[in-house]
C-alpha cells in the first residue's frame, strides 16, 4: 500500500473508530430529540476531524475528496446527521481554497479547525433559482454593507463563520465571508425538519452587517460560479453520504433477515426478500460507484458537476427507496421508532431537496448530455 | 521517562476464519489493525509521558506491512517506531517473539519502562509481556487498571485480579502489561495521521539484532500449534419459571422427569 492509500485507511479507521464508539449508539437519540446531545460536537472538534480537508499550511490534514468521501459514508452508516453537518463545513472550506484571497485565508482558515463554516443562498423567495435573491452588499469605501436574510442553512446556528450569497448594488453576484459575532449579525428561526433532525439547519439576519474588503470570496460577478462551485463539491459528498445511509438500511435488513422466521423460514432464505436485499446492496454499490467518480475526477481535475450531480440525483432516490424496502422486511418493526429504518428514509428523503432538487439535478445532468 | 511499547496487528475483529485442511487462521482478506490492547498499552504510555516528559517508542515483529500498525500507533502520538522484520523470525511462538523482542528492547537502549497489550485478540495467550520481563530480569506487574508515578524510579499499579485489586509498587525498569478497562483510547486525529508519515520509523533484521539463530522463528519455538477450530456454536434454551413457588417446583419436577 502506497504513503498515499495508507494515510487514507488510517483515516477511514478513525472514522470508523469514532462512529463506531460516538455515533451509532446515539443514531436513535439524536433523531429523537431533534439535536445533537451536549458535548458531541466538542468531541468531533477535539478528535480534529473539522481539519480533514484543511489544507497543512492552515494547521489541517489537506484530506482530498477521494479519502473525505469515502470517510463520511463510514459516519454516515452510523449517523447521517453528523456526516451532513461535516458535509457543509467541507463544502465550504472548498470554497475559500479555490477563491478565497490570502488575507482572508490567512484570517479565517487557521481557526476552521475549530470552527465549523456554513454556505447560504437560499433566501425565503427560493432556493435554487440565486438570480432571485434579495440580499444586498453596498460597497462603502473599501467595506461592503449586507443587508438580508437567508434562510435553511446547513449547520445555521452552530457555524460561526458564513459564505453569503449577495446582490451588489450594481446587480452582481457576489460572495462575502461574514462572522457571527460582527455587528449586526443575528440567528432567526431553526427549521424543524423531519429528517437529519441532529444536523442544525437555521436562519441568519443580517442587518448593515459591515465587512472589509478583503471578505469579497473570489470576485464581484463571480458569485454563481462560486455557489455552483460549492452546489458541486456538496453533491459528490452528499453521494458519500446517501451510500451510507443505503448501507445502514441494508444492514438491519440483513441482520434482521438473519434472525427473523417466518412459516419455519429464515427471511433471508426466502426469494422475496431476497431480490429486496440485492436491490439494496446494488442501489448502494451504484452510489458508491458514482461519488467515487465524482470525487476522483475532482481530485484529478477533471470535469465533476454532471457526476455529481448523478450521485445525488440517483442517491437519494435509491437511499429512499432502499430505506422503504428494508422497512418493508423488517414489517411492523420497521415502521417503528424504534428501529432505525423509518428514519433513514426521512433522512435521505432530506437530500431530494438540500443543494439542489432531483429536478434540478436532472435538467443539469439533461443539459450536459445535450451538450456532448 | 523511556517508554517502549511492544505492539501486535491482528485481523480485524472476527474476520479471521480457520482453513478446516491446514487448521491454520487464514488472514487473507481480513484487514490487519493493531491489536485492541495494544492501543490501551500506547494510550498508557502517552499518559505517562505527558506527566513525566520523555519518549515513547513502538516495538513490533513481523512482515513489512506491519510498518502499517506501527504508522497507528505513531499518529496516536508515539515518537518513534521500530519493525523486526526477516523471514528467520517467520513462525515464532510465544518464547521466540519474546526472544526476538528483547534483542530489539536491548539495542534500542535501556528503557524505563515495557508496555504491552494484557494479550493479543487473535492468538489470545498473554504470555510474550511476562516472558520478556523474565528475559531481562526485571519486575512485572500484569492485568494493570491503573498506572500512576509515585517517584522516578517507582510506579503504582493496580493489578485486576477479577475477584480483587491489587495495589503493587514497582521500582523500574519494570514491564507491565495493561487491560482494556484502563483507559480509552485517544483517537487518531486526521492531522496526526499525515505527521505519522514524518516520523522516524527503522526496520532491523536478524544481523541487525546479532541474535542466536537456533532461538528465533520456528527454529526457536518450544510450541506447535497441533489443532485450530472453530469450536461448535450451542444454543441453549431458558425457560422462566412462574413467580408461584408451587407452580414454579412443578415445572422443574416436569422438567427433571422425576
Amino acid at each position: 500500500m502506497d504513503e498515499l492509500q495508507q494515510k487514507k485507511q488510517m483515516l477511514i479507521q478513525t472514522y470508523k473508530r469514532f462512529t463506531r464508539r460516538e455515533l451509532s449508539p446515539i443514531d436513535m437519540q439524536i433523531d429523537q430529540d431533534g439535536m445533537y446531545p451536549v458535548g458531541l460536537f466538542n468531541k468531533v472538534v477535539a478528535t480534529g476531524l473539522l481539519s480533514t480537508t484543511l489544507p497543512r499550511e492552515y494547521g489541517g490534514a489537506g484530506f482530498d475528496f477521494n479519502a473525505t468521501s469515502d470517510a463520511l459514508r463510514i459516519m454516515a452508516t452510523g449517523n447521517a446527521s453528523m456526516a451532513v453537518t461535516l458535509e457543509g463545513h467541507f463544502k465550504t472550506i472548498e470554497q475559500f481554497i479555490k477563491y478565497g484571497n490570502k488575507q482572508l485565508n490567512d484570517k479565517h482558515l487557521p481557526s476552521a479547525s475549530q470552527r465549523i463554516f456554513a454556505f447560504s443562498m437560499t433566501e425565503p423567495s427560493g432556493g435554487s433559482n440565486p438570480l432571485g435573491i434579495s440580499t444586498i452588499a453596498k460597497k462603502v469605501g473599501d467595506d461592503w454593507v449586507i443587508s438580508g436574510d437567508k434562510i435553511m442553512i446547513t449547520n445555521g446556528g452552530l457555524a460561526q463563520v458564513y459564505c453569503i450569497l449577495c446582490k451588489t448594488d450594481d446587480d452582481q453576484m457576489a460572495v462575502f465571508v461574514v462572522d457571527k459575532d460582527m455587528p449586526g449579525f443575528s440567528f432567526g428561526k431553526k427549521e424543524d425538519f423531519i429528517g437529519l433532525r441532529g444536523t442544525p439547519v437555521g436562519e441568519v439576519v443580517l442587518n448593515k452587517v459591515r465587512v472589509p474588503g478583503y471578505h469579497l470570496l473570489g470576485k464581484v460577478g463571480q458569485g454563481l460560479e462560486i455557489g455552483d462551485n460549492a452546489h458541486a463539491d456538496a453533491r459528490v459528498l452528499m453521494g458519500a453520504v446517501l451510500a451510507g445511509i443505503t448501507e445502514h438500511a441494508l444492514n438491519v435488513a440483513v441482520d434482521y433477515s438473519k434472525e427473523r422466521k417466518a412459516m419455519d423460514t429464515l427471511l433471508f432464505q426466502m426469494q422475496v426478500t431476497q431480490e429486496k436485499i440485492a436491490d439494496i446492496a446494488i442501489k448502494r454499490q451504484n452510489i458508491v460507484n458514482l461519488y467515487r467518480s465524482a470525487a476522483n475526477n475532482k481530485v484529478a481535475n477533471k470535469p465533476y458537476r454532471e457526476l455529481a450531480a448523478m450521485a445525488k440525483s440517483y442517491g437519494s432516490r435509491a437511499a429512499v427507496i432502499s430505506g422503504d424496502e428494508a422497512l418493508q422486511i423488517l414489517g411492523g418493526y420497521g415502521y417503528s421508532r424504534e428501529y432505525p429504518v423509518e428514519h433513514l428514509i426521512r433522512d435521505a428523503r432530506a437530500m431530494e431537496l438540500a443543494e439542489g432538487t432531483i429536478e434540478k439535478m436532472n435538467i443539469e445532468i439533461t443539459n450536459a448530455e445535450i451538450a456532448k | 521517562m523511556k517508554i517502549i511499547v511492544c505492539v501486535k496487528q491482528v485481523p480485524e475483529n472476527d474476520s479471521v476464519k480457520i482453513d478446516p485442511k491446514t487448521n491454520d487462521m487464514v488472514r487473507t482478506g481480513a484487514q490487519g489493525v493493531m491489536n485492541p490492547f495494544d492501543r490501551n498499552a500506547i494510550e498508557t504510555a502517552l499518559e505517562l509521558k505527558e506527566k513525566n516528559g520523555g519518549q515513547v517508542i513502538l516495538l513490533i515483529m513481523g512482515p513489512d506491512s506491519f510498518t502499517e500498525v506501527l504508522r497507528d500507533g505513531l499518529a496516536m502520538g508515539a515518537d518513534s517506531a521500530y519493525l523486526l522484520s526477516s523471514k528467520e523470525f517467520g513462525g515464532a511462538d510465544t518464547l521466540a517473539t519474546a526472544y526476538t523482542l528483547v534483542a530489539g528492547i536491548k539495542k534500542i537502549g535501556k528503557p524505563d519502562v515495557i508496555l504491552f497489550g494484557r494479550q493479543s485478540e487473535d492468538a489470545d495467550t498473554g504470555q510474550v509481556g511476562p516472558i520478556v520481563a523474565e528475559d531481562l530480569n526485571i519486575p512485572q506487574a500484569t492485568f494493570a487498571t491503573k498506572v500512576e508515578t509515585i517517584s522516578a524510579t517507582t510506579l503504582e499499579v493496580d493489578r485486576d485480579l477479577e475477584s480483587s485489586i491489587q495495589k503493587v509498587e514497582i521500582k523500574l525498569p519494570a514491564e507491565i502489561t495493561v487491560r482494556s478497562e484502563i483507559n480509552f483510547p485517544r483517537y487518531e486525529t486526521p492531522i496526526n495521521i499525515v505527521k505519522s508519515f514524518d516520523k522516524p520509523l527503522t526496520i532491523w533484521n536478524e544481523k541487525d539484532l546479532n541474535v542466536d539463530p537456533d532461538k528465533i522463528g520456528k527454529k526457536g519455538s518450544q510450541t506447535i500449534v497441533t489443532k485450530v477450530y472453530a469450536p461448535k456454536k450451542e444454543t441453549k434454551q431458558v425457560k422462566f419459571l412462574s413467580k408461584k413457588a408451587g407452580d414454579a417446583a412443578k415445572t422443574i419436577i416436569n422438567e427433571l422427569d422425576l
